[in-house]
């Protein structure tokens, strides 16, 4: 072994900070400490049932040393106080400052992590990662950890203590605790498989339950008593069904196991009348032991009713687990000083295994042009444009821009340098002003407020009530679609970036926007090295270069003249949409 | 405590709910109470050996062993009972507790779907969701656990009144007192207005993480693009630290009163020490008041079992009431009104009379206001109008999305309002802009348009909508699942989707919003096709974007800031010269841009 520090196990396990495997260990010593102050009240009755007892052995009995025991009783109590006062503000400090802590890495690492994984994986899940994992972390921490270990510590205490006075009678009192322990370890395997059936019935109910309330609209539109509400009820019934089980199948053997722990009532008792009668043992220690017994099984029966929230507690961590191990990109912050893009025989597959989206292309994207990448739905126009900006690493091939490859390239140095314009725009919670303000943080009020007008943002924005100052709900529900884009080009205005990646369906929502919108794109890509998705080939005429692309690979490329003689693709793509474009209802 | 009519609030509604499986509940109480009666068996054996022994002590020889050791199975066997109708109550409550949430997270998404959908947007879906996840999730606990553990809490102190009474009234009622202050301050603690206030921002601070962790989530993939995934972070960030922030000093701020209240409980002892005290000192019945005293001090644990129980039912119930206020809160929501009975339209013309329209009732602005106008069975109305004009508007109101403020919307003659929403549905198809496909295959996202739809009628549809093609290209084909890895669908695919899922409706009126009608120029194409089937001899309204194609409709609208300015077709609109034609004028210049570099906009 090393010398080197090593993470504890406990501490990896529980995936904590070195700060917060300390303050457990503290919030563990703390409820331990408790745990041996709350003995005080029984060492003081003890000391009083002596006191008791004298007369019945020709002693007397002292009223005096009675006060004496009540006082002392009282400072007891004062400690028991000042204890509980201790663990309760470490046990509960730790597991909030922990889950802080867990909430802002995860949320961090998810921030690192390349676009395949938001690819592959549901919303619902990440944010139940976030939310709900962290939840029961921070349940675990104040509630059963400390709880768990301290109760075992003291418990072992007390019991080599009695142990110490009457084996026998610490054999009565403990014998059934390991037997109860045996019964929960044996069934840990069928606690774990119902657990993760039910947590993984929990999760489907929770996607489902999002599907619903996203798509309330089709819902509602189809007669929502349809199939879809019954997909929801089915998730919700499993859901239900495996809860009951789990319940249940965790329920008999934890209560097995208290019945049987239980059993040491009866046991001790008879085991302390019989050694009694036999003069074996005192009065004073059976009574003790009497005390003792009608005590301790609480604290070890809470250890019994913890330990299934451990497995919880496991399926939870595995699951934070699995998402931290997802490796984020990385990458060198080359400064980039020319913006030629060039693809050497690039290959592309959204899933191993799963077919190629982009297949060996070779093609070249001139700095300061406008490039447009053309084709039919599905032939890898929007992909060989995200590849750019390395939303995902090509599989085969080169991908360099002015020389450097993409992929050694740090993520968001590689965004320092390019703009979006997508039809997707996805708005924050906040207000118009600081979702503008996204495309450059540091930007003063003057620029953010020149590229707002630039993209002709002001003849909505001074519609609503508080200007740009007005709220806009979850995800600018309350904005239209034309709205949305001049506000997604006025992100891309104030970011001026030297790459342009423009999807041109933008700025065609409503006959009225598109004029606005065109004005806004027009400053937007001026002077700049521009990549623009095509889909009305007549507003791509004039683009320095055009590469059609068709079922992944470049078809075509060249201008649009050039294109035009070839009779190939484009010249049949832009013959139907001339002819489209005459067509009517 | 409010009255009796309103709405319960409070623990009387967590009853009300608990009530949803009744004769589960009952049995789950009854079992309850005879398990907290049972646990008291034990230290009843223990008093009985303790007075047996002291009686003859100290002359262990005289010891009634047999007597002694069936007191002792007397203890194990009253533990037993304790354990097994514990468990037999918790049974009962646990198969009422999983009934009842499944009841009511039905009964939440049907009442979802049948109030005005502007709610939701209002609303947010992170806290629709959260509801159905965690609030309604928390009233397990409650059904299951607490409310046994109540009634056990009520049953027991009487219980163990009656015994500390029984056995000796002056330390029973020493031991009452100590249990009437640790009680008296748990009432003090939570019973008071400021830690409702806590609780409820509390309550809105989980809140706001929550729904700053699904907008981080969701927004992931643009943030990145600006390169601010620090900003939303930092949100969120914020969020995170404000619930720190929050709930510390919240949990610290009972950091005193819950010590005081451990502490105390298990101290009676020292209520019960100095009355034994003045007690003893003048007895006569010395081993009478041993033996006594001695039982007391052994049964003074059991109190702080049972009051712990107490304690954390107060603590529970008051962040699960939350809970179910939030939920509460939509429940209340009202529904939009069906009538009894449908009236049967004649034919299927919509009309538009004098409508009005307010998204917000606060809000002065009308999204529509005075709008009136008749879409005629067989034939195409078109609506134009500038974004935010009100065009969308009108598509929600006809399948009563939300009702009007002010007149009426009638099909065949009926107003909407006097037709069930199951048989308004069925009369009307929409394609919307915005698609929502399923995660279930493609067959089946299209037969929501019909389930009774046989698997021919879907390909027909689907063909139809020109979809054949692409579905057919996907690796299972129709049964391929929306979602799954691998499946990628453009937008054009989609839009597809969407209108064969209206084919295989095949209802009279079709509500068309042709927006995405531009996915890409070969899919512009397909889908000119798939529409022209859709609307053959249907009551077609569609909400126009491009002018071009809605040049030879039967009627055009032409909205501008909610009001109906021109109706007419396209011929007379451009006679008129009005809003439309400087709208048409407009349009054909933008159709002719074409993208040049130093934003010169040069006309073709």
């Amino acid at each position: 072994m090393s010398e080197n520090k090593k993470t504890p196990r406990l501490q990896n396990a529980l995936m904590l900070t070195d700060k917060g495997y300390r303050d457990l260990k503290g919030a563990i010593g703390a409820c331990t400490l408790t745990n041996f102050s709350m003995m005080i009240p029984a060492v003081v009755m003890i000391q009083v049932i002596v006191e008791l007892l004298g007369p019945f052995t020709g002693g007397e009995i002292s009223w005096s040393r009675m006060w004496l025991l009540f006082a002392a009783g009282i400072v007891g109590a004062v400690l028991v106080f000042l204890c509980n006062k201790n663990d309760y503000k470490k046990t509960y400090v730790v597991s909030y400052m922990e889950s802080e802590n867990a909430r802002t890495t995860l949320a961090e690492h998810i921030r690192k992590l390349p676009m395949s994984v938001f690819n592959s994986k549901d919303l619902s899940e990440l944010t139940t990662n976030m939310m709900g994992d962290v939840g029961t972390t921070e349940h675990v921490l104040s509630h059963v950890y400390p709880q768990l270990f301290s109760n075992a510590i003291s418990v072992t205490v007390i019991c080599l203590m009695i142990a110490f006075f009457d084996w026998r009678m610490a054999l009565a009192i403990f014998v059934s605790v390991p037997v109860a322990f045996l019964i929960i370890a044996a069934s840990r395997g069928i606690q774990r498989r119902l657990g993760k059936k039910h947590a993984e019935a929990k999760l489907a109910a929770s996607e489902q339950v999002q599907e619903y309330i996203e798509g309330l609209k089709v819902i509602k539109a189809c007669n929502m008593d349809g199939e879809r509400f019954a997909t929801l009820e089915n998730a919700l019934r499993t859901m239900r069904n495996l809860a009951i089980k789990f319940e249940f199948g965790v329920g008999v053997f934890v209560t097995g196991a208290q019945v049987v722990l239980q059993a040491g009532v009866g046991l001790t008792v008879f085991a302390g009348v019989t050694l009694l009668a036999g003069g074996q043992i005192g009065l004073i220690p059976m009574l003790m032991c009497l005390l003792i017994v009608t005590r301790i099984y609480g604290p070890i029966q809470t250890e019994l009713t913890l330990l299934p929230e451990l497995l919880y507690h496991q399926i939870a961590i595995k699951r934070m687990r699995a998402l931290m191990d997802y490796a984020p990109m990385e990458g060198a912050e080359t400064p980039l000083d020319d913006y030629d893009i060039r693809f050497d025989h690039v290959d592309f597959r959204y899933n191993q295994g799963g077919e190629e989206t982009i297949k060996d292309v070779s093609t070249a994207i001139p700095a300061d042009g406008i490039t447009a990448l053309v084709g039919p739905s599905g032939s890898g126009k929007s992909t060989l444009s995200r590849l750019i900006a390395r939303f995902w690493d090509v599989d085969g091939g080169k991908l360099s821009i002015g020389g450097v490859e993409v992929k050694g390239l740090d993520p968001e140095h590689l965004m320092g340098y390019m703009s979006f314009v997508f039809q997707d725009v996805v708005l924050f919670n906040d207000t118009i002003y600081n979702n503008i303000r996204i495309g450059n943080m540091d930007a003063t009020e003057e620029e953010v407020l020149a590229a707002a007008r630039a993209a002709r943002c002001d003849e909505f924005a001074d519609r609503l009530p508080q200007g740009y100052q007005t709220l806009l709900g979850e995800n600018g529900s309350t904005l239209s679609g034309g709205e949305r884009q001049r506000l997604s080009i006025a992100r891309a205005l104030l970011k001026d970036a030297p790459i342009v990646l423009l999807d041109e369906a933008t700025a065609s929502l409503d006959p009225e926007s598109e004029a606005s919108i065109q004005q806004a794109i027009g400053e937007l890509i001026a002077g700049k090295t521009v990549i623009v998705i095509a889909h009305r080939l007549r507003t791509i005429t004039a683009a320095d270069k055009i590469i059609v692309l068709e079922d992944g690979r470049v078809a075509e490329e060249g201008t649009h003249d050039d294109l035009l003689d070839q009779k190939g693709l484009y010249h049949r793509l832009f013959t139907i949409q001339q002819e489209s474009l005459g067509w009517s209802v | 405590m409010k009255e009796n009519s309103k709405p319960k609030t409070g623990m009387a509604r967590l009853l009300q709910l608990a009530a949803t499986k009744k004769p589960l509940m009952i049995g789950s109480v009854i079992l309850s109470s005879l398990a907290s009666v049972a646990s008291f068996i034990p230290y009843l054996a223990i008093y009985y050996i303790v007075r047996e022994i002291l009686g003859v002590w100290p002359d262990a020889a005289a010891l009634d062993t047999a007597r002694l050791v069936r007191y002792g199975w007397l203890a194990f066997g009253g533990v037993v009972l304790n354990i097994l109708l514990y468990m037999g109550a918790l049974v009962c409550s646990h198969l009422a507790a999983f009934g009842t949430l499944y009841e009511l997270k039905v009964n939440f998404a049907t009442h979802l779907a049948k109030v005005p959908l502007g709610f939701h947007v209002v609303i947010g879906s992170g806290k629709l969701r959260k509801i159905m996840d965690e609030n309604i999730e928390k009233i397990e606990e409650f059904i299951a656990h607490q409310l046994p553990d109540m009634v056990a809490a009520v049953v027991a102190p009487v219980v163990m009144a009656v015994i500390l009474l029984t056995v000796d009234w002056r330390f029973g009622l020493a031991a009452l007192a100590g249990v009437a202050i640790a009680f008296g301050m748990q009432i003090a603690m939570y019973g008071n207005e400021g830690a409702k206030n806590m609780m409820d921002k509390y309550q809105k601070s989980m809140e706001d993480m929550n729904n700053a962790s699904v907008e981080y989530i969701r927004g992931i993939s643009v943030v990145k693009a600006f390169k601010q995934t620090v900003y939303s972070f930092r949100r969120l960030h914020d969020t995170i630290k404000a619930y720190t922030a929050m709930v510390i000093p919240y949990t610290l701020s009972w950091e005193n009163s819950f010590s005081l209240f451990t502490t105390l409980i298990n101290n009676i002892y020292l209520f019960i020490l100095p009355v034994g005290i003045l007690v003893g000192m003048n007895t006569a019945d010395f081993t009478g008041f041993a033996a006594t005293l001695i039982f007391y001090f052994i049964f003074v644990p059991a109190i702080a079992g049972i009051l712990m129980k107490v304690m954390y039912v107060n603590s529970n119930s008051m962040r699960i009431l939350n809970g179910v206020e939030a939920m509460d809160s939509l429940l209340a929501e009202p529904a939009l009104p069906q009538p009894a009975e449908s009236r049967q339209p004649a034919g299927h013309s919509v009309e538009f009379r004098e409508v009005a329209f307010s998204y917000d009732k606060d809000r002065e602005t009308a999204a529509l206001s005075g709008v009136s106008f008749t879409a005629r069975q067989g034939q195409v109305t078109a609506i134009v109008g500038p974004s935010g004009g009100g065009k969308s508007t009108i598509a929600h109101l006809i399948p009563r999305f939300f009702d009007v403020t002010e007149g009426s919307i009638a099909l065949g003659g009926v107003d909407t309002r006097q037709m069930k929403s199951g048989d308004l549905m069925n009369m009307v198809s929409f394609v919307f802009q915005d698609v929502f496909l399923f995660k279930q295959s493609i067959k089946d996202n299209i037969r929501m348009g019909n389930p009774a739809a046989t698997d021919e009628q879907v390909v027909a549809a689907a063909k139809a909508a020109q979809c054949h093609d692409f579905v057919n290209k996907l690796p299972r084909g129709y049964d391929t699942v929306i979602g799954t890895r691998g499946v990628h669908l453009s937008g054009g695919e989609r839009q597809r989707l969407a209108i064969a899922r209206a084919i295989v409706k095949d209802a009279p009126v079709i509500v068309l919003d042709e927006a995405t009608a531009f996915a890409d120029p070969e899919n512009e194409h397909l889908i000119q096709k798939a529409f022209e089937k859709l609307m053959k001899g249907k009551t077609v309204i569609i909400i126009a974007h491009r002018l071009s194609t809605i040049r030879s409709a039967d009627k055009i609208v032409v909205m501008d800031a909610g009001r109906v300015v021109e109706q007419g077709t396209h011929d007379e609109l451009l006679e008129r010269d009005g809003k439309y034609a400087v709208m048409w004028r407009t349009y054909n210049e933008t159709a002719s841009w074409t993208m040049q570099r130093e934003g010169r906009n040069v006309r073709v």
